[in-house]
């Protein structure tokens, strides 16, 4: 790391050209500079001074310390790591390295003032982030030339992307805070919240979290690296602002996070980015504590050219995505084979007037993310170039340069295993399609989840792509556009939390009236050995229910009921204790098939118009009525509850039914504008195959209540029913089976532990909900991490599902789809 | 001078597919402008060099023989020599690339230069400039009369009635025959881009332009509301290198219209810099149509002071 470090400042001399310049030509080249500049017509350094920054950090002392409550945490005796200039090797400062009692200080001052800053009138913190605003608006110098020092990103993109953005962030959300009381009024603030940056990026990262947290009413503490000096900086802004000390608190240098659980007590939300490996690390350790992680991993952008693309444009897309510093990963690039010689040309073409050098310098298309990063491109390249593949770079990468050039890497084998790891900055790899279809294909097979953009002069067909990709967020004839409205997020492998626009948001809160579990040590779980394979079970005595009201015999699958794959059954107990019914016990076998029933139903689904969702909503509310009788008998035999209380539960139900139909048209997808950046349209796409474990109390209403949502946001569904009493959700299917398409809802009883287990450890599967025991819970989250699979679980924590908000409120509406931004580009006149 | 462009037979397909979306060029048009950018002894090299990219021109009805005079006086002599010797620029001889006048007044100017002794040449424009409303005969007549006047290079407009209306064929006649009334002259096509109504059609004309056989394509007349502007040039210039990738040919780009202020003058240089390359950044390929962008340029500061800190380095060194 140290030889790293000084080869990168000797060469931070000789390697990028715009520090030469000025001494070579200013002093001794001999006649005259400006006739041999006349003649070569090269261009200058146009550096930017770093004096202010470098001033700041003066100030500092010889130990850049945390913030915490208001005010600088230099712990005495403590190690430090030194802060760098990526481009040069220079000396920036030395960050302390945070130990785990420094992280706890922090997390205990947020939660004091949580008490406060959340009981402020909305209107009030409004304020307080316009002040901010402001502040971040009369420091913007020292902002970026801080950043740009401490990040090696071009000074540029910083003044002309992040800052503006930043200010238009806080803007933004304290327009929800202001209204937070209207518009806000079925969610409170989550609580404490630790946002945990990447070592590039930071600045505007930690902004577009941190402003919606504190809109809110959360309380934050920034966890940084020693590249994030500036979210250091903007701490203190903070505080000079006037914001309450202890409401944003930043620590530096902490290592990593599943260390520091201990220190987290009272954190609710944790919202981390990083790579994925990082991530899928961090979910498992922290399954079972009680903890809400958002998770936003990896960076690399994918882009479809095709044949009706304008061609130059497209390659200036290319460039934004990865060639001018304003994203931190590579890009996967697919070009449609007809154009593949007419695009590898113009790329090449491209690549040669790239300017690459520090990164304070205006006329710079990149500088230089650091060692890491350096290491991460060659060790890709090196395998890539293993597996067969042709590397083209202007340049080379040397070692003594701290500077990577842009690369392009074509020709890798399809089948190879470098395609399936993450494309890593300055890199492109290029592959050739044929058709469109062929494409989408291509691109839903990835694990990457990000955004993707899609290049076509023809409307129906950009169209097409844009809506058929499942990415966060897809950008038609554009790349890279960033605005704070518009929401930014993703699924599979990238995670599946936001930032920006309403859903950066929903991130900070938490349905009122609802308590957040609280975080705490997760207990020892022997995760190799949970629900691992169900109990035998016995037969046990004579079956007492009347032959009439029996539900009918056999795992729900594909639109029919079929016999259970372990061809066993499981008694089920009426109240009186006695074997009331037998039901089939599912297995692993059955949750396959169920899962592959409903990935076909999901495909066909997704195009069907939302009406059709909600005459089936509605059919089903009313073949629900004519069973009424039967399923509150049913229920007052199993579950020993009184027969109003039954009926109840029934009535709820239908009513259940037909709200979720009627909300179907209304599920906050829109059109919204971000000025001359173009429209952007917000949609909510079906989450496609979601699995449920419903709880084991209200067999009925809590079933109908999780399915009917689903059902409404377009998902095809895998159900877990209640395991003391799956019969009315049984006798529902039957009603299923005639009003709804095969495969679009399969219904598994039997053991709950076992299934839950293949739920969760099943690859295909985009998303689980939870409900039942904390263990259960707990092993959900560990096992989510394998394909980062969308969760929510109750951590053994029971809800009134008859209760408005926790049975049918819009927490639920939230959870049964996910967004994609979609970016329009339109002005041709 | 560069080799006149021959021209290729017309190939419609060169131009049925292209395509070319208006927001992302708008917006590498804007990231173009602030890319790049020069400063001290740069800044007062690249103002010098793109001085001598200027076409000066005077397209006025009040245009005489003394004011062509005038105009061509300072084509020879762009910078004052004080400023150029202490920049140590004297002896390059720097002019402008050509001067630019009605057909009326070639002779004029072919006699103005000739008297101080300027071998830059003289472009005429012709065939109905400004709006290129008459017909045919006559503006071929034109050409030719300028070309007999002794003007090297003919900026013509092209008739933009045919570009709306989609007659390629008859464009690309059209300018073949302008090309063959010019004989050894260079022709200079402009395409009047603010009247054309989109970005693809710039770019359709662009290449029927050079496929008849025009040395340069050229922006605007000056004449029209909307003159050079980035996005058109950024169209035209990738026009410009298709065209070179797809027969080997360097044609010409002169932006002109508008371009009034030195700031403006380094964008244009960067900006062919960036999309053509340096080889394209030589007046045989390069031209910037203007009227009082050079009075500018030598009123920059930055010429001042560099000019200042050059002599007193060179003081510095003698003592």
């Amino acid at each position: 790391m140290a030889a790293a470090a000084a080869a990168a400042a000797a060469a931070a001399t000789g390697a990028g050209e715009a520090v030469t310049g000025e001494a070579a030509t200013g002093q001794s080249m001999g006649k005259s500079s400006v006739q041999s500049i006349f003649f070569s017509l090269d261009y200058g350094p146009a550096p930017e001074s770093p004096s202010t920054a470098l001033a700041w950090l003066e100030t500092q002392g010889p130990n850049l310390g945390h913030f915490v409550n208001g005010k600088w945490l230099k712990p005495d005796g403590q190690g430090t790591i030194t802060c760098r200039d990526p481009s040069s090797g220079e000396f920036l400062a030395n960050c302390f390295q945070a130990k785990n009692e420094d992280v706890a200080l922090a997390v205990d001052v947020a939660k004091r003032t949580f008490e406060e800053w959340s009981q402020l009138s909305g209107a009030t913190r409004a304020q307080h982030l316009i002040r901010l605003a402001d502040a971040i608006h009369k420091h913007q110098k020292l902002l970026w030339t801080l950043e740009s020092l401490a990040s090696g990103r071009v000074v540029r993109e910083i003044r002309d992307g992040d800052i503006p953005l930043a200010h238009q962030l806080l803007q933004y959300y304290a327009c929800w805070a202001q209204t937070q009381e209207q518009a806000l009024s079925g969610w409170q603030p989550i609580g404490v919240a630790v946002i945990v940056l990447p070592p590039t990026f930071s600045f505007i990262e930690m902004m577009w979290r941190v402003s919606p947290a504190l809109a809110v009413g959360c309380t934050v503490v920034v966890l940084g690296s020693p590249t994030s000096v500036t979210s250091l900086l903007v701490a203190q802004l903070s505080e000079e602002s006037g914001l309450p000390p202890g409401v944003l608190n930043v620590v530096m240098g902490a290592t990593s996070l599943e260390t520091l659980l201990p220190s987290l007590s009272g954190v609710v939300k944790i919202s981390f980015c990083g790579t994925v490996e990082e991530g899928k690390a961090l979910r498992k350790a922290l399954a079972g504590s009680g903890a809400d992680l958002s998770l936003n991993l990896g960076a690399e952008s994918l882009m479809v050219i095709t044949d009706t693309a304008d061609l130059d444009s497209a390659v200036e897309g290319v460039v934004d995505a990865v060639w001018s510093d304003r994203s931190s990963g590579g890009l996967r690039l697919l070009v449609q084979m007809s154009e593949w010689e007419r695009t590898l040309w113009r790329l090449k073409a491209r690549m040669g007037g790239l300017r690459q050098g520090r990164s304070l310098d205006w006329g710079m298309d990149m500088g230089s993310p650091g060692t890491s990063a350096w290491e991460k491109a060659q060790s890709y390249i090196q395998e890539a170039q293993n597996q067969g593949a042709q590397v083209f770079q202007v340049g080379n990468a040397s070692q003594k340069s701290p500077f990577f050039p842009p690369t392009l890497v074509l020709g890798l084998a399809p089948a190879s295993p470098c395609t399936q790891r993450e494309v890593p900055w300055p890199v492109v790899v290029i592959s050739p399609f044929r058709t469109a279809k062929e494409a989408l294909a291509m691109i839903n097979g990835t694990p990457r989840g990000g955004n993707a953009s899609v290049w076509s002069e023809r409307i129906t067909l950009a169209l097409d792509l844009a809506y058929g990709v499942r990415m966060g967020t897809v950008w038609i004839n554009s790349h890279g556009l960033k605005d704070a409205v518009a929401p930014v997020g993703g699924c599979k492998e990238t995670g599946s939390s936001w930032h920006g626009g309403p859903d950066g948001l929903y991130e900070y809160l938490w349905p009122a009236g609802l308590l957040p579990r609280p975080v705490a040590l997760p207990e020892a779980m022997d995760y190799n050995k949970f629900g691992l394979s169900a109990p035998p079970v016995l037969p046990s005595g004579p079956d007492t229910s009347p032959p009439s009201q029996t539900a009918p015999y056999g795992i729900f699958l594909a639109g029919r009921f079929q016999n259970p794959s372990s061809r066993s059954s499981r008694p089920i107990l009426g109240s009186s204790g006695t074997v009331y019914a037998h039901v089939a016990e599912g297995g692993a076998k059955d949750i396959r098939t169920a899962v592959e029933a409903a990935h076909q139903a999901a495909a066909l689904w997704v195009s069907q118009a939302p009406g059709k969702r909600v005459s089936m909503l509605w059919a089903l509310a009313d073949a629900l009525s004519q069973r009424s009788q039967v399923l509150a008998e049913q229920l007052t035999e199993v579950m020993g509850v009184g027969i109003t209380e039954a009926q109840t539960e029934v009535m709820l139900s239908i009513a259940r039914l037909r709200a979720w139909g009627a909300r179907v048209h209304a599920q906050g997808a829109g059109l919204h504008s971000a000025g001359h950046q173009g429209p952007f349209l917000r949609l909510r796409e079906p989450l496609g195959v979601l699995a449920i474990i419903c709880p084991e109390e209200w067999p009925l209403l809590a079933f109908v209540s999780l399915l009917s949502p689903a059902l409404a946001h377009g998902n095809a569904v895998v159900m877990v029913p209640s395991g003391a009493c799956p019969l009315p959700a049984l006798q529902f299917c039957q009603d299923v089976a005639s009003l709804l398409p095969p495969g679009l809802v399969n219904v598994v009883p039997g053991d709950r532990d076992h299934l839950t287990r293949c739920l969760a450890l099943h690859q295909d599967v985009p998303a689980l909900w939870y409900f039942g025991s904390a263990q259960g819970s707990q092993f959900v989250e560990w096992a989510s991490a394998g394909n980062l699979k969308a969760i929510w679980v109750n951590g053994g924590q029971s809800r009134s599902w008859d209760q408005e908000p926790e049975g049918a409120g819009p927490e639920l509406c939230l959870r049964a789809a996910r967004t994609k931004t979609l970016w329009l580009s339109l002005g041709d006149i | 001078m560069a080799p006149q462009n021959q021209g290729t037979e017309l190939d419609l397909t060169w131009i049925s597919e292209v395509q070319v979306n208006q927001p992302a060029v708008l917006r590498r048009a804007e990231q173009i402008q602030t890319r790049r950018t020069m400063k001290k002894d740069w800044q007062a090299a690249w103002l010098l060099k793109a001085v001598t990219f200027i076409d000066l021109t005077t397209l006025s009805g009040d245009d005489t023989s003394s004011n062509v005079q005038r105009l061509c006086y300072k084509a020879k002599y762009p910078i004052r020599e004080d400023l150029l010797k202490a920049l140590d620029m004297q002896d390059i001889g720097i002019t402008t690339a050509a001067v630019c006048v009605y057909p009326a007044r070639v002779c004029d100017a072919v006699k103005a230069l000739k008297d101080v002794g300027c071998k830059i040449p003289v472009a005429s424009v012709a065939t109905g400039f400004p709006a290129g409303q008459t017909h045919l005969k006559t503006r071929l007549e034109e050409i030719r009369l300028a070309v007999e006047d002794g003007a090297k290079e003919i900026d013509v407009v092209i008739n933009r009635s045919l570009v709306l209306t989609g007659q390629w064929e008859v464009l690309y006649d059209e300018i073949r025959q302008f090309r063959k009334a010019c004989g050894n002259a260079h022709l200079k096509t402009i395409l009047a881009t603010g009247e054309l109504g989109s970005l693809t059609n710039v770019y359709k004309a662009s290449m029927i332009a050079m496929m008849a056989g025009s040395d340069f394509i050229k922006t605007s007349t000056g004449k029209e509301a909307v003159n050079a502007t980035f996005p058109v040039a950024i169209v035209m210039v990738r026009a410009i290198r298709d065209f070179f990738w797809k027969t080997g040919k360097k044609i010409g780009f002169k932006p002109a219209g508008g371009i009034r202020t030195a700031k403006d003058s380094l964008a244009w240089l960067s900006l062919i810099k960036e999309e053509l390359g340096d080889e394209w950044l030589k007046p045989e390929l390069f031209r910037i149509g203007a009227s009082t962008l050079l009075s500018d340029i030598e009123r920059q500061d930055k010429i001042h002071k560099r000019a200042i800190a050059q002599g007193q380095r060179n003081q510095s060194r003698k003592d």
